[in-house]
């Protein structure tokens, strides 16, 4: 009898509980659809064109007369530099800061911090380690757990990954890749970024 | 091989006649009265001492065919030669080669300019014995006995006239030569030795036009005197002198060619006077002088212009007076006090620098009962430079039987900012980077201001903090275990907590990009694991013997940012950057976690043919960061655990004073040319000893 007792008990407890968290859920309003768009982008070749500019919200190389426009692009390669649209760079408003994370766990964008590319001090620095004479020689590995964070040119948050400065985002750890006779081409990027159209900083 | 016909020519002269022993064949009885001095810098027994030492006597080296330092060492248990560009040095429970203080009859060998001390340039002919103490002995030696101390006792001369010639010749024309004289009388003796050591050298990858090893030929000259006026009165002098000519030659670029001499220098003198005031009261009143050069001068062949060009010159000088005092049976005061100077002049130093320093030290050896040993100790360092360093250190064994002893330590270690870590100033030529040692860091950075070449100070150098010493507290424990008389068994566990590691970090951004570096007391690491040694007469001519030790190494600082989720890796499939797991964290470089070896000895009297056998296993370490995280984590940061085979066959002719030879080292020819640079392969030797004694 007495089991009986704590038992209904409980139960209606848990009825009451979930009740008032339905309750809860009502009273929030719906949030806004987020509009993130999550991409890889592979191979952007960086050997055709000395300078290859980008857009994180197009999700496009740019070429042409739009690569002197202040928000047509955001990012620009150029070997082993990565600059942002502003600045010494260029005619817009883009900036940028590195934030140790993973690529998934930054859930958020910064709301602080940015900088824009000026003279011996662009936003983006230590991406990548060059391993000079250490196994594999004379590689470009970018670093793990750094995640860039834009601030776009047309006022939107991203975050991008870097994973490769190799064509075909190679394993690094193989005897092809650290023989340099049979190494894939430099210059080839490749990564990963999510672009939230909303104006918001989530990442979700 | 022309210098064997020489020493084959004195040796046959020399035979007739002189009754002949092969000076340390000895009965198991005889290892009870076992006598170390270096950890407690007093005579006393090895299955007493308390604290984790091994003592290797000459005859076992000479067994297994070795001549240098570095080959004898890489054989022992819980040590690792590791493989530096600047020298072999080794590690002891996980400290890299700058923390183990080098002895020679118990006075430092000076000459690490980056930290290293070259193992090779010791040689082991005219020693009777090396003593290894594991575990910090700052308390006693001060500086840099962090780790331990590697303490090379020479052969004291027996009565009478004796002497000898030994020869080893083989791979990469290896040649080593030994000659050795002395005489003795009651009162008196004296001693000369000389040794030749050479090598072609050796390539590990022909194709990148620089030798691994360039050729080299080294001399060693040692001599000894000693004189008795009295039961109470006694004076000792001892001389070294070495010396090392490398002949360097290498591609630099579009087939030009630089070349050019290396040499090193090292001389070392020791007076000794004793007083005995009474039986129970020594005093001992040493002094020292050590001098320790370099200088290479590498020009380009075809136009003579210098391509490298550099010296280093350090001296060191040192008086000091210790006082054994022994007030009753059971309790030994030893009481020491002593002062140094030392001077540095290098290529990357502005200008002479010169050390002064001041100690004391006292240690009390007290056995309240019969099977407890007691010693409390401590020394205290005062530096013109540093901070004073107060080390103390406290010991015991018990025996639980005259079988088994039980040992237990705790003290504390530490070790000087080098000459480095204190003044260098270098601008690397090539890449544009600057390094200032603490004592430059401010007048460097102002002299860069001035000439514009600062873009942003990151540290302001007059906020530094004075460059403290690197400090570790330890823990060993351990036992000693003789059930019988034939198996002999010790096992030791360790635990080093190291503070205030001095690392580099940047204080300014120069211009060009560059960064300026200067030192800084950062990180804290800890190393600890265990270690265990058995030997074992299985039967009268068949000795067996293995050690083994698990040894673990990790920065604190990095454990601490691994919990907080910071540190990253890359899935080397994908490129994708994942969390690092605290199991994935794989320690310091270089660190080892599993060695092991194997000892086979089988010693035919009849015959006088003995055959050693030595397997020692080195496992997998990281040596490298490939996913750009800073630490070892990935498999392919990590070489493959190796095994190397060492034999040597000997056998005795003319009443054991005619030793023939042949070794092999590294039997089965391991090679790792990316990562191993002091393994050329199999070496085979030749070789020959001859000695006598006319009493």
């Amino acid at each position: 009898m007495y089991n009986f007792k704590t038992l209904s008990l409980a139960l209606g407890a848990a009825v009451l509980l979930f009740a008032s968290s339905c309750d809860k859920n009502d009273d929030t309003p719906e949030p806004a659809v987020s509009k993130l768009t999550t991409k890889t982008v592979n191979d952007l070749d960086n050997v055709a064109t000395a300078t290859t500019y980008f857009s994180l919200a197009t999700g496009t190389q740019v070429t042409g007369a739009d690569t002197a426009s202040a928000t047509k692009w955001d990012l620009k390669f150029k070997a082993t530099s990565i600059f942002v649209n502003s600045g010494t760079s260029g005619t817009g408003t883009a900036q940028a800061q590195i934030v140790s994370s993973t690529f998934d766990s930054l859930t958020d964008a910064p709301t602080s911090g940015y900088k824009a590319d000026a003279t011996g001090a662009p936003a983006i620095s230590g991406w990548y380690t060059y391993t000079a004479t250490t196994e594999p020689q004379h590689a470009i590995l970018p670093v793990p757990g750094k995640i860039l964070v834009i601030k776009t040119a047309d006022g939107k948050y991203a975050k991008v990954e870097i994973l490769s400065y190799y064509k075909g985002n190679p394993s690094t750890t193989t005897a092809t890749f650290a023989d340099l006779t049979t190494r894939p081409a430099s210059r080839y990027y490749t990564f990963r970024y999510a672009y939230q159209g909303d104006g918001t900083t989530s990442f979700k | 091989m022309k210098f064997f016909f020489p020493l084959i020519f004195i040796s046959s002269v020399s035979t007739v006649a002189f009754a002949q022993q092969d000076t340390t064949r000895k009965d198991s009885a005889k290892q009870l009265k076992e006598v170390v001095v270096t950890g407690t810098r007093t005579a006393k027994s090895l299955q007493q001492v308390p604290i984790p030492i091994t003592r290797i006597t000459s005859e076992e080296i000479k067994k297994r065919g070795l001549v240098r330092l570095n080959e004898v060492l890489s054989e022992q248990t819980g040590i690792n030669i590791l493989d530096d560009p600047h020298g072999q040095g080794i590690q002891i429970q996980g400290f890299d080669p700058a923390y183990t203080l080098i002895l020679i009859d118990g006075l430092p060998l000076i000459g690490r300019s980056t930290g290293i001390l070259e193992l090779s340039r010791i040689t082991t002919n005219n020693i009777d014995r090396i003593e290894i103490v594991k575990g910090p002995t700052s308390s006693l030696y001060g500086s840099e006995a962090m780790a331990g101390v590697v303490n090379i006792i020479t052969a004291e001369p027996a009565k009478g006239f004796s002497g000898g010639v030994a020869g080893r010749y083989g791979t990469n024309k290896n040649a080593d030569f030994s000659l050795n004289s002395s005489y003795k009388t009651d009162k008196f003796y004296i001693s000369g030795f000389g040794n030749r050591f050479s090598s072609g050298g050796y390539t590990l990858q022909p194709a990148s036009g620089i030798p691994t090893v360039s050729p080299f030929s080294g001399y060693t000259l040692n001599g000894k005197t000693a004189y008795r006026f009295d039961d109470n009165n006694s004076l000792k002098l001892s001389v070294r002198y070495y010396t090392n000519d490398q002949d360097s030659r290498f591609a630099v670029e579009d087939n030009r060619f630089a070349s050019g001499k290396g040499t090193e220098k090292d001389f070392n003198i020791a007076p000794v006077f004793t007083h005995r005031f009474s039986k129970k009261d020594v005093s001992v009143l040493q002094l020292y002088r050590s001098v320790y050069k370099t200088n290479s001068d590498i020009r380009y062949e075809d136009n003579n212009n210098v391509y490298d060009q550099t010296f280093f010159n350090q001296t060191f000088n040192r008086g000091e007076i210790q006082n054994d005092y022994a007030i009753q049976d059971n309790l030994k005061l030893t009481a020491g006090a002593g002062a140094q100077y030392e001077t540095v002049e290098a290529t990357r130093y502005t200008k002479q620098q010169s050390f002064t320093s001041g100690y004391g030290y006292f240690q009390a050896d007290w056995l309240p009962v019969k099977k407890l040993d007691v010693i409390a100790g401590g020394r205290f360092d005062a530096h013109s430079v540093y901070k004073s360093q107060f080390s103390p250190k406290l010991a015991a064994s018990y025996a639980l039987s005259d079988k088994f002893t039980l040992l237990g330590s705790a003290g504390k270690g530490y070790k000087a900012p080098d000459f480095r870590q204190l003044y260098l100033n270098f601008t690397n030529a090539e890449v544009g980077y600057s390094v200032f040692g603490y004592e430059e860091a401010k007048a460097g950075v102002e002299k860069l201001q001035q000439s514009g070449q600062i873009e942003s100070i990151l540290i302001d150098p007059s906020t530094l903090k004075s460059l403290n010493a690197e400090s570790s507290t330890a823990f060993n424990f351990g036992f000693r275990y003789r059930p019988v008389s034939k198996l002999y068994w010790t096992a030791n566990l360790f635990r080093n907590n190291i503070r205030n590691l001095i690392e580099t970090a940047a204080i300014a951004i120069k211009t060009n990009g560059q960064s300026v570096f200067s030192y800084f007391n950062l990180n804290k690491v800890f190393t600890q694991g265990v270690e265990t040694d058995v030997t074992y007469q299985l039967f009268k001519p068949l000795q067996i013997g293995g050690g083994f030790q698990y040894l673990e190494a990790y920065d604190q600082d990095v454990l601490d940012q691994i919990k907080a989720g910071k540190v990253f890796t890359r899935d080397p499939e994908t490129n994708i950057t994942k969390v690092l797991k605290r199991s994935d964290y794989g320690g310091l470089l270089s660190r080892s976690k599993y060695t092991y070896n194997i000892r086979l000895n089988y010693n035919d009297d009849k015959t006088g043919i003995n055959t050693s056998l030595r397997a020692i296993y080195r496992g997998r370490y990281g040596y490298k960061d490939t996913d750009g995280n800073g630490i070892v984590n990935r498999d392919d940061e990590y070489t493959n655990g190796y095994m190397l085979i060492n034999a040597s066959v000997s056998k005795l002719f003319m009443k054991d004073a005619l030793r023939l030879q042949i070794t092999a080292q590294n039997l089965f020819n391991h090679k790792d040319p990316q990562v191993i640079l002091n393994l050329p392969g199999r070496l085979i030797y030749a070789g020959i000893a001859y000695n006598f004694n006319k009493q």
